[in-house]
């Protein structure tokens, strides 16, 4: 049972099953003691076998270790995703988007193939995939302004229309925000030529995501949650990969250019 | 960077030009206090703002739900084309009011 007092409020994790093996592991987040893994993998399986996106709200905190639960089959794994709320509050007034609506949103984008959650070895090969164009220090507002116009400069030399070119610059604008007023208040920010693509690079070595940030409402200067930030990046961006934890976060965002 | 001009008038006028992002926050919090004195109401113009991005717009909404609370209510015209899109995206309609938006 979750003790309200000790946990934090609200947490995501992310499993994955891969079809065959007995048990299951962890892609953000861990594998607790008391976690019922017969369970999680034999749900796996059926999403696999039937090739259904499933969701479950688990109303019982002592049956399940988690409120709610997505899994997502993908080819030959399934991505498992979890949102423990320990009694949190889902909704609080106007500005707070639901954290199950987070979920079913972040499902959703992992099921249709747009978002990527990597574990430490994927995201080595894609974080170093194509060539590097630049790479630089995030450290200040100041640097905002630079990220955007880096970016700017590499878009303007290929074919990509200027709507596209400008929803870019916010996507890439909105992870080094993130980054800035989350992420531990620094990072980096690395622009690579893939084939048919660019890729940006932006990790820091913050506490990781806090998804407690994205069901609160803008601060009393106005700084709007993380959730936002993230839903203009998933629509907007053609691909995404995730790689969070207490070590830091790194965003891979890919716009393709041909 | 924003920049802000203010004409003056019943129903004064915050002309907003350049970049509202996580810095606009003093700067148009500033410029709103100076045209809300004496006033109804207060109008944004939006026409110039090249860049918008959700920091920016969690600020806008921020400032409108502080002024309309204080009697002092904003009203947000001449959307320019970045700006509309995040405003649609982030449904900033549904949080400030559709009284905000009277075009």
């Amino acid at each position: 049972m979750a003790d309200p007092a000790a946990d934090p409020p609200a947490s995501l994790q992310v499993f994955r099953y891969t079809a065959g093996d007995d048990t299951v592991r962890a892609v953000i987040g861990e594998v607790e003691a008391g976690l019922p893994l017969e369970d999680l993998v034999a749900h796996a399986t059926q999403a696999l076998e039937s090739e259904t996106f499933m969701c479950f709200a688990v109303s019982q905190s002592g049956d399940f270790v988690a409120d709610e639960l997505c899994f997502v089959p993908r080819g030959e794994r399934c991505e498992i995703l979890s949102i423990r709320t320990n009694g949190w509050q889902r909704h609080y007034g106007d500005h707070r988007r639901s954290l199950v609506e987070i979920l079913n949103n972040l499902a959703a984008a992992v099921a249709c193939g747009k978002l990527r959650i990597l574990d430490e070895a994927e995201l080595l090969q894609e974080a170093q995939a194509g060539t590097e164009l630049l790479h630089f220090a995030i450290d200040d507002s100041a640097s905002l302004t630079a990220a955007r116009e880096a970016v700017d400069v590499i878009l303007q030399g290929s074919d990509i229309d200027d709507l596209t070119r400008q929803r870019t610059i916010l996507c890439i604008s909105e992870a080094v925000t993130n980054m800035l007023l989350h992420g531990g208040g620094r990072g980096s920010m690395t622009l690579r030529r893939l084939d048919d693509r660019l890729r940006v690079v932006v990790a820091d070595e913050g506490p990781g995501m806090d998804f407690l940030n994205w069901i609160g409402p803008p601060t009393k200067k106005g700084q709007a949650s993380m959730g936002y930030g993230f839903k203009i990046i998933l629509d907007y961006l053609d691909a995404v990969g995730l790689r969070t934890g207490r070590t830091g976060t790194t965003l891979v965002l890919d716009r393709k250019t041909d | 960077m924003l920049r802000t001009t203010i004409a003056p008038g019943p129903a004064p006028t915050v002309f907003l030009a350049g970049e509202m992002d996580l810095d606009c926050a003093d700067n148009l919090r500033e410029a709103v206090a100076e045209a809300a004195r004496g006033a109804q109401t207060v109008v944004l113009d939006f026409a110039e703002v090249k860049f918008i991005d959700s920091s920016g717009t969690g600020i806008f909404v921020r400032l409108s739900l502080d002024m309309k609370s204080q009697g002092t209510p904003m009203v947000a015209r001449s959307l320019s084309p970045a700006v509309k899109g995040v405003f649609d995206m982030l449904r900033v309609r549904d949080l400030v009011g559709d009284e905000v938006f009277p075009d």
